[in-house]
């Protein structure tokens, strides 16, 4: 989850947001270049006491100043559409979760081997224990077996909602009629934790997602003792 | 033109410098010419030229009979007071032998031409300062419209970040659910001693 005052992304729980990360770093590193470059350009400017009227026509510089940030966004455009083709890789996923979007919960249904459905509402602030946190926790988490490639399968029973937990780098609109399908592998235990993305209704913005990760016995026993 | 001048004065007045005021005319009021040339098909004036009796001297900068000081444009279109008798001598002794020229002579020469130096063309005007508190003082009254809202507009902050008690019992949930374990809270708790890391 993110703490307070957090400006940065979430450490990743999956690969593909690890990718996602670095891709960041990369394309931050080129922005703080191209931005150092011209704030120094301007400072320069300022400051100096040069006077030229014949400012015109400087051929070879234009070519260069096209030049070079052309092949700046080059260098960021490769990775960003090798990681963009990436995101979209499909490798036949063990597991399967349905997540219907209702106002204002969620709904998770394991139909693979047994029909095993459950909502999943937010816990008021007023029924909070004192280590919860307040508008992100649920009543029953989804839970995900770790290091298992999961697909989701995502719907909605009214409005549009979305589903969305950025620490996977996963998000998808909840769209009635229609199914969006999300790939992820989760590669730590823990709780993971994403808010209803799409403006439905009065309480949009308390129908929060928590997805826990555990080992993939304990995950078996919860599945064989679901009641 | 007159108010880029007295803005720098008003600037300066404050700096404590000497600044010329060259943007009124030097010597004659503004005279309508009623040249031939001037004079527009109805008998109007086309052209409505303010330089007096001040000799043209040059282009300028865009061809108009107008004074300005510009360290790009160093010769102005016109000079920037009017002949009088004892310029007129001195011009006639400027074409001789430059030394017989006293200093005081050289300078009513260029004084003659010229407003200003270039020296104090681009002497500092102390502008930035009023610039600058002008800024800072638009800042401040952007702080204030804050202050207030958070003393009169703002509901309180909710318990679970102002109780002291819950926020340790938070704290110490993130910790042992390795919440953000590379870089964020569980990143800083050394597990090992059961303490943070410094």
């Amino acid at each position: 989850m993110s703490t307070w005052s957090q400006l940065s992304f979430q450490d990743s729980a999956s690969p593909l947001m690890e990718e996602l990360i670095m891709f960041h770093d990369h394309a931050m590193l080129v922005l703080t270049l191209v931005t150092t470059l011209v704030g120094y350009i301007i400072l320069t400017m300022f400051s100096n006491k040069f006077i030229d009227r014949f400012l015109l026509e400087g051929h070879l510089i234009e070519v260069i100043w096209t030049v070079i940030p052309a092949f700046l966004l080059i260098f960021i455009a490769l990775p960003s559409l090798h990681l963009l083709y990436l995101l979209d890789e499909y490798d036949n996923p063990s597991l399967t979760i349905k997540s219907m979007g209702h106002q204002w919960y969620w709904s998770y249904e394991y139909s693979d081997f047994l029909d095993i459905e459950f909502d999943s509402y937010m816990i008021p602030s007023k029924d909070l224990e004192d280590n919860q946190f307040r508008l992100i926790e649920v009543d029953n988490r989804m839970i995900v077996p770790m290091n298992t490639y999961v697909r989701i399968l995502v719907s909605s029973t009214d409005v549009i909602h979305s589903w969305t937990v950025p620490a996977l780098s996963v998000k998808a609109d909840a769209i009635p009629g229609r199914l969006n399908q999300l790939t992820f592998l989760v590669n730590r235990p823990g709780l993971f934790f994403g808010q209803c993305s799409e403006i439905c209704g009065a309480n949009h913005s308390f129908m929060p997602i928590v997805v826990e990760s555990i080992s993939m016995n304990s995950f078996l026993n919860w599945i064989n003792n679901f009641e | 033109m007159e108010h880029a001048s007295e803005f720098v004065t008003m600037a300066s007045f404050a700096v404590g410098s000497v600044v010329r005021r060259c943007g009124r005319l030097a010597g004659g009021a503004a005279r309508l010419s009623t040249s031939a040339r001037a004079l527009g098909g109805d008998g109007m004036p086309a052209i409505i030229e303010r330089h007096g009796k001040r000799e043209v001297i040059g282009y300028g900068y865009n061809g108009q009979p107008n004074y300005i000081d510009r360290v790009d444009y160093p010769i102005p279109a016109v000079r920037f007071k009017e002949e009088t008798p004892q310029i007129k001598a001195l011009r006639e002794k400027e074409k001789g032998d430059w030394k017989n020229l006293t200093k005081e002579e050289v300078q009513e020469l260029y004084r003659a031409t010229f407003c200003r130096t270039f020296a104090e063309i681009q002497a500092p005007t102390g502008e930035w300062k009023l610039a600058l508190g002008g800024t800072l003082i638009a800042c401040s009254l952007a702080i204030w419209v804050y202050i207030w809202m958070k003393l009169f507009v703002y509901d309180k902050m909710p318990a679970t970040i102002t109780d002291p008690q819950r926020v340790e019992a938070q704290v110490q949930r993130m910790i042992d659910l390795r919440m953000n374990p590379v870089q964020g809270v569980a990143s800083n708790w050394d597990y090992e001693k059961g303490q943070w890391k410094n």
